[in-house]
């Protein structure tokens, strides 16, 4: 399907913010996401990133900002977007004792559509469940359910799709399934908006990446520009006293041998020394002076 | 749109509940069970039963009486102060086996009036046999004179009826608010701990229809648990059925309307499914012992008949036992039936003041 093309970007988010009491929970967020793309919020644990989502699909009011889905505003009557989005989220939040063909139906008439039979098939055999369709959810694995919760959000078409987490608690093998899955996705033309922690998930998966830390965007690129905006070529760590040095360097092979050629006419003993190209990992690190910590 | 889309929902909400093999067990199985226990245990009574004794004489000669009834073996007796009238209508509703008052008849001499119900000829007989005994007995000792204890029987109509028959409609409308509570509060909590209503918000269903679909998929269970009960007590107990016991559809609906919205009470108030079991098991078990389901209210303390009468599983117990044996047809029923829907409306508001999403 090619992607529907129309002058308003995805999603358009400004000034985006949300208090519980003094804490701020997301403070002025803004950003645009443009039709077809696969957008990532990069960021630790109660970064901010999921009430950030949820204040775009419409289940949390922002106590400030504006948020547009393709042009129209999520509030102040959030239905107005509900046949343009899909949502996924975090928690798993499928019914017991349904197969999920039956689930597949039965969303799809809550859309109010009458297709449901060929819409679950369809969206079954895109996420790779045509074999579990009459399974019941409580006996799929955790990232069958994942799936299955994922075909939920795409079972009405929907022009954007939002995956809060979707990859959390899942082994290597399942993630990387679920990464094929969100491919085809981006493959039907949807514009895809994920949330995750884990760093290697935003570089596979997204175009661009914003990187939130205590409530803010602090960072917003391609994977790519951000890395580059490091300035670095390699990441070179070793260790040297018993203590972990870290340096950037523009010059991987200068930096190495500098380092080498010193050591040795101090007497210094280097262990454990790697090279290796820089990654979103230290994007954060050179923005937070914080380790990023999955 | 909204009503087929209704429709479809109600199909899956039916899924849910009849796949769930607790449901089966809770809403039929278990109620088998224990009509079956204390069918066996208390079954057809052969004994007299209990004869309530109103003493407004007070006399010497009374007091021999009652005691001499008291000695009588096959029969007990229980003191009572209730209005002569009132006792007299609880033997013609069933509630009550017999009623003997006593009152002066002018001298030493005592009056004592016999109100026996004539559903069991047996019952009858026995009972008329030990007070014109005990009577008897009275009257020699004091001996000379008119006899001390001049005994009037007087007969009655009652919709008296054998345990079984009594236990029946009580077990049913105690399936029904079990199925209605316990089914309808852990869903609901399950749901929202789960994030489900929050997910459902997303869509463009209203949740209003959702729950419009659950409530429609446990009336049908309801429906269910009448037939199956009503079944199992005619086949395997031989109860005769009233042909009124259709009447017992309308009055099974109310009442599982009031014990869902009851369930969707507790299931707003509460966060976790094991509180929502320990709330549910609170409010039901004491329900279940002083609503009249197992036993007759009448034959107990005055309190328990006190509260009984402010709790909604008493009115489905005699709406449910009026309807399927005692006769009575739908005009008869019709205050349970409002009585169970007024309770239904009260506990819906509050739970709409209550509910939350997360």
């Amino acid at each position: 399907m090619p992607p529907r093309m129309s002058a308003h970007p995805a999603i358009a988010v400004s000034g985006l913010t949300k208090r519980y009491g003094t804490f701020v929970a997301v403070d002025g967020v803004g950003f645009d996401v443009r039709q077809g793309e696969a957008f990532g919020i990069l960021g630790p644990n109660g970064a901010g990133k999921t009430t950030t989502l949820e204040m775009i699909e419409g289940l949390r009011r922002p106590d400030a900002g504006e948020v547009y889905v393709l042009g129209r505003p999520v509030w102040p009557d959030p239905r107005s977007v509900q046949q343009l989005i899909g949502v996924q989220l975090q928690s798993t939040t499928l019914f017991d004792k349904l197969t999920a063909r039956e689930l597949m139906e039965l969303f799809a008439r809550f859309y109010g559509r009458t297709d449901g039979r060929a819409r679950a098939d369809d969206t079954l055999a895109l996420v790779g469940l045509e074999a579990k369709a009459d399974a019941f959810a409580e006996d799929m694995s955790g990232g069958q359910q994942q799936r299955l919760a994922i075909a939920l959000a795409l079972v009405h078409d929907p022009e954007v799709v939002f995956l809060d987490e979707p990859t959390t608690g899942l082994d290597p093998q399942a993630r990387r399934n679920l990464w094929d899955v969100i491919r085809r996705i981006r493959a039907a033309g949807k514009t895809v908006v994920l949330t995750t922690h884990y760093l290697e998930e935003a570089e596979q998966l997204c175009e661009r990446v914003a990187i939130m830390d205590n409530a803010q965007v602090i960072a917003l690129d391609t994977p790519a520009g951000l890395i580059a905006s490091l300035g670095a070529d390699a990441r070179v760590s070793y260790v040297a006293g018993g203590e972990e040095q870290v340096l950037y360097a523009a010059d991987a092979q200068h930096a190495v041998l500098t380092l080498l050629d010193e050591a040795r006419t101090q007497g210094t003993a280097i262990e454990n020394l790697s090279v290796r190209g820089p990654s979103l990992e230290d994007v954060f690190l050179r923005l937070t002076g914080r380790e990023f910590r999955e | 749109m909204t009503l087929s889309r209704i429709a479809a929902t109600t199909t899956a909400q039916l899924k849910m509940l009849f796949r769930r093999r607790i449901t089966l067990f809770w809403s039929l199985v278990f109620p088998m069970i224990l009509m079956t226990l204390l069918g066996l245990l208390f079954g057809r009574s052969i004994d007299a039963g209990t004869i309530t004794v109103i003493d407004r004489a007070g006399t010497t000669q009374s007091q021999r009486l009652v005691a001499a009834v008291e000695r009588t073996d096959g029969v007990s007796v229980k003191r009572d102060r209730t209005d002569p009238a009132r006792a007299e209508q609880e033997v013609r509703d069933g509630d009550r086996d017999a009623v003997l008052l006593i009152r002066r008849a002018g001298g030493d001499q005592v009056e004592a009036q016999l109100f026996y119900s004539n559903a069991s000829a047996t019952q009858a007989g026995i009972i008329r046999a030990i007070v014109t005994g005990a009577a008897d007995k009275v009257s020699i000792a004091a001996s000379g004179g008119p006899p001390a204890v001049r005994t009037v029987a007087v007969s009655v109509d009652s919709a008296a009826l054998d345990y079984i028959d009594f236990l029946l409609p009580g077990i049913l409308a105690l399936a029904i608010m079990i199925s209605a509570v316990i089914g309808l509060s852990t869903v609901l909590v399950d749901w929202r701990k789960r994030g489900i209503l929050r997910r459902l918000k997303l869509t463009p269903m209203p949740l209003w229809e959702f729950f419009v679909s659950r409530i429609a998929a446990s009336l049908a269970l309801a429906m269910l648990q009448v037939v199956v009960l009503i079944a199992f007590g005619a086949v395997v107990f031989g109860i005769e059925i009233s042909p009124t016991a259709w009447a017992a559809i309308p009055v099974a609906l109310a009442g599982a309307l009031c014990f869902l919205a009851m369930g969707f009470c507790v299931g707003s108030l509460v966060a976790e499914p094991e509180t929502a079991d320990a709330v549910t098991n609170v409010i039901t078990n004491p329900m279940m012992f002083l609503s009249g389901t197992f036993f007759p209210v009448a034959a107990m303390p005055a309190v328990v008949q006190t509260i009984a009468k402010v709790l909604p599983l008493y009115y489905m117990a005699n709406g449910l036992r009026d309807a399927i044996v005692r006769d009575r047809g739908l005009l008869h029923v019709l205050p349970d039936i409002g009585i169970l829907l007024a309770v239904t409306v009260a506990l819906a508001l509050v739970s709409l003041r209550t509910f939350k999403w997360e």
